[in-house]
């Protein structure tokens, strides 16, 4: 073997056929589509940039996630005869973490954080400060932002999961992101918004996830139906929490994709008993 | 390379190529790049000029975009700051290069060890499951780690800029402090390794400061001026952290951050930026979007769009 000659640079590339990219470009700076009355936007843009951040953490009192996608907005609105809107639902990153708990009364801790501080008070004990605490998993209960005088009532209806799992043509899909952070290597949190309209129905789900590692599952749905006939519209609203332990012991020990499972909400769903269920409703 | 059974310019053309090495070339590549590395003191000395990369995590064609934007090995000279693997859909492919050029190139390419330079993060983050799915087996990714156990924590260009994955720790003043660490393993979660691959700037702040997660640091404007006072340095250089515009300078231009992953998992949108410091030592940041062969495949270019419509409930 000689290494007489550096390998040349390369000449042609491979081509990248098999990586997906979403760059926000001007297609998905306002997608739109309108059912009889009803209007419906989603909006994906680049994360927040510097400025944007200093001011949204101004606005909020907490630093925002990692991963931060402030101008990003999926919404619902019931637009009046003369193209005004008169009721509106909004999912947006600002209001979902203005709902995250900002005093530290909710504070989870990471797995090893016990041992952690045990050693740093042996190594530095003039280090007393702790960055303002809040909720840093960022655990929202957000069920969208309303604007209009309509507001929900309680229901005892059920979203109609016999006509959403019918296979209608859809007119409209979106999956937009709001917000994802790896809690710094300790598992991960993420909120995103999926829509999908039928030519007599749809349905949107605001899902927020999250798993610290080797302390708790957590998943937050808030699903909005509208049957475009009738006006009805229906938010349904759900939280399933369980143990890392106890979730650990239900995943199969033959799946050898555990790491995987647990990255993948859809499929976590199913592991988390359901804590509540809250359902209400309008007429638009 | 004496005592390496295996081409190592062969590899690099496969490599660029984004073809696969058999698993026995990874095992004998990782256990050279181990002899190698040992050798580096966790404090590696270098000069200038050198351009300086941040993040990659497995975006590959990213990767190769900076090659073509800087320079090739050994043309130009590379350090990179960590965070090699994870999140990207070809970690396997972007780590393997990298090992190679070091092994290739060991004056003129070094690398720093990342917090997902570890098993317990890669577990969790990607690589772990990137491994098993193109190889079959967990071996690769055990070859890997054992490997990342010899990387370097720290490097000082020009005796001047200091060069780190996270930050600082409040166990280090002099950099002397650095080279008594015992880092030939799986990164802790406590001490001043875990803080040198982990801890973030917080430009609010003066001092160190907890994290409200119960474990790690943020460092302030005065631990920043100390640290290069009492070392004699002018700069520090981080990766770590993403920033839309690709790069952040903070505190008077005393520390930035370099980040290498434009539109980062594929969809954030972000900048990157690679650092080049000249042979008088200047810095410039090089600003670039993601790879051509990336944006080929847009989403938004029609039949995809269909494709990705999902009857959820």
């Amino acid at each position: 073997m000689s290494f007489s000659m550096p390998p040349p640079p390369p000449t042609s590339y491979p081509i990248a056929r098999d990586v997906q990219t979403v760059m926000p470009t001007a297609v998905d700076a306002g997608k739109t589509i309108t059912v009889g009355t009803v209007k419906i936007t989603t909006r994906k843009l680049p994360i927040l940039n510097a400025q944007e951040i200093e001011t949204m953490t101004e606005r909020l009192g907490i630093a925002p996630p990692e991963m931060i996608f402030g101008n990003n907005i999926v919404s619902i609105e019931k637009m009046g005869a003369g193209g005004q809107s008169e009721w509106g639902i909004e999912f947006n990153a600002l209001d979902a973490l203005d709902l995250v708990d900002k005093t530290g009364n909710d504070m989870l801790k990471v797995a090893y954080s016990a041992a952690w501080q045990k050693q740093r008070e042996r190594m530095h004990e003039g280090i007393k400060e702790v960055v303002k605490p809040f909720d840093w998993t960022y655990s929202t209960n957000y069920k969208g932002s309303v604007t209009g005088a309509k507001q929900f009532e309680p229901t005892q209806d059920q979203i109609p999961l016999d006509k959403l799992r019918r296979q209608d043509p859809i007119l409209f899909f979106d999956d937009v992101m709001l917000y994802e952070d790896e809690l710094a290597d300790n598992g991960m949190s993420i909120l995103s918004v999926k829509i999908r309209v039928m030519p007599s129905r749809l349905l949107l789900l605001a899902r927020f996830y999250m798993r610290l590692d080797d302390v708790v599952f957590r998943i937050r749905d808030t699903r909005v139906f509208v049957e475009f006939e009738d006006g009805v519209v229906l938010r349904e609203y759900q939280e399933r929490e369980e143990s890392y332990e106890s979730v650990e012991t239900k995943i199969p020990p033959y799946r050898d994709d555990k790491p995987a499972i647990m990255r993948d909400p859809n499929q976590m769903a199913e592991y988390l008993p359901l804590k509540s269920t809250v359902t209400e409703k309008l007429v638009l | 390379m004496p005592g390496l059974p295996v081409d190592l310019d062969a590899c690099i053309e496969r490599l660029y190529k984004r073809e696969l090495l058999a698993e026995p070339v990874i095992e004998a590549i990782c256990a050279k790049t181990k002899e190698l590395l040992m050798r580096e003191s966790n404090v590696v000395h270098i000069l200038s000029p050198v351009t300086v990369v941040g993040d990659i995590h497995g975006q590959f064609y990213d990767l190769l975009e900076i090659f073509r934007i800087g320079g090739f090995c050994p043309d130009t000279n590379y350090l990179f700051l960590g965070d090699y693997v994870d999140r990207g859909l070809f970690s396997v492919e972007t780590i393997s290069l990298l090992v190679c050029l070091k092994l290739r190139y060991p004056n003129r390419v070094h690398l720093i060890r990342g917090n997902h330079e570890s098993r317990g993060v890669t577990q969790s983050y990607g690589f772990y499951t990137e491994c098993a799915r193109k190889y079959g087996s967990a071996n690769v990714w055990h070859h890997f780690t054992d490997m990342f156990d010899f990387l370097t924590l720290s490097v000082v260009i020009n005796n001047d800029i200091f060069c780190v994955h996270g930050g600082l720790s409040p166990s280090i003043h002099s950099i002397d402090q650095i080279k008594i660490i015992d880092r030939f393993r799986e990164i802790p979660h406590e001490g001043p390794m875990a803080d040198l691959v982990w801890s973030d700037p917080d430009a609010e702040r003066d001092e160190f400061a907890l994290s409200p997660r119960g474990a790690g640091y943020t460092f302030g404007a005065q631990v920043v001026k100390k640290f290069l006072e009492i070392n004699n340095f002018s700069h520090i250089l981080r990766a770590h952290q993403l920033c839309q515009e690709g790069y952040q300078v903070l505190y008077d231009d005393r520390l930035s951050t370099v980040w290498s992953a434009p539109n980062y998992c594929y969809r954030c949108g972000n900048l990157a930026s690679v650092l080049e410091v000249d042979d008088s030592g200047a810095r410039f940041f090089n600003v670039f979007d993601q790879a051509p062969e990336n944006a080929d495949n847009r989403v938004d270019q029609q039949p995809v769009e269909k494709a990705q419509v999902e009857y959820f409930l």
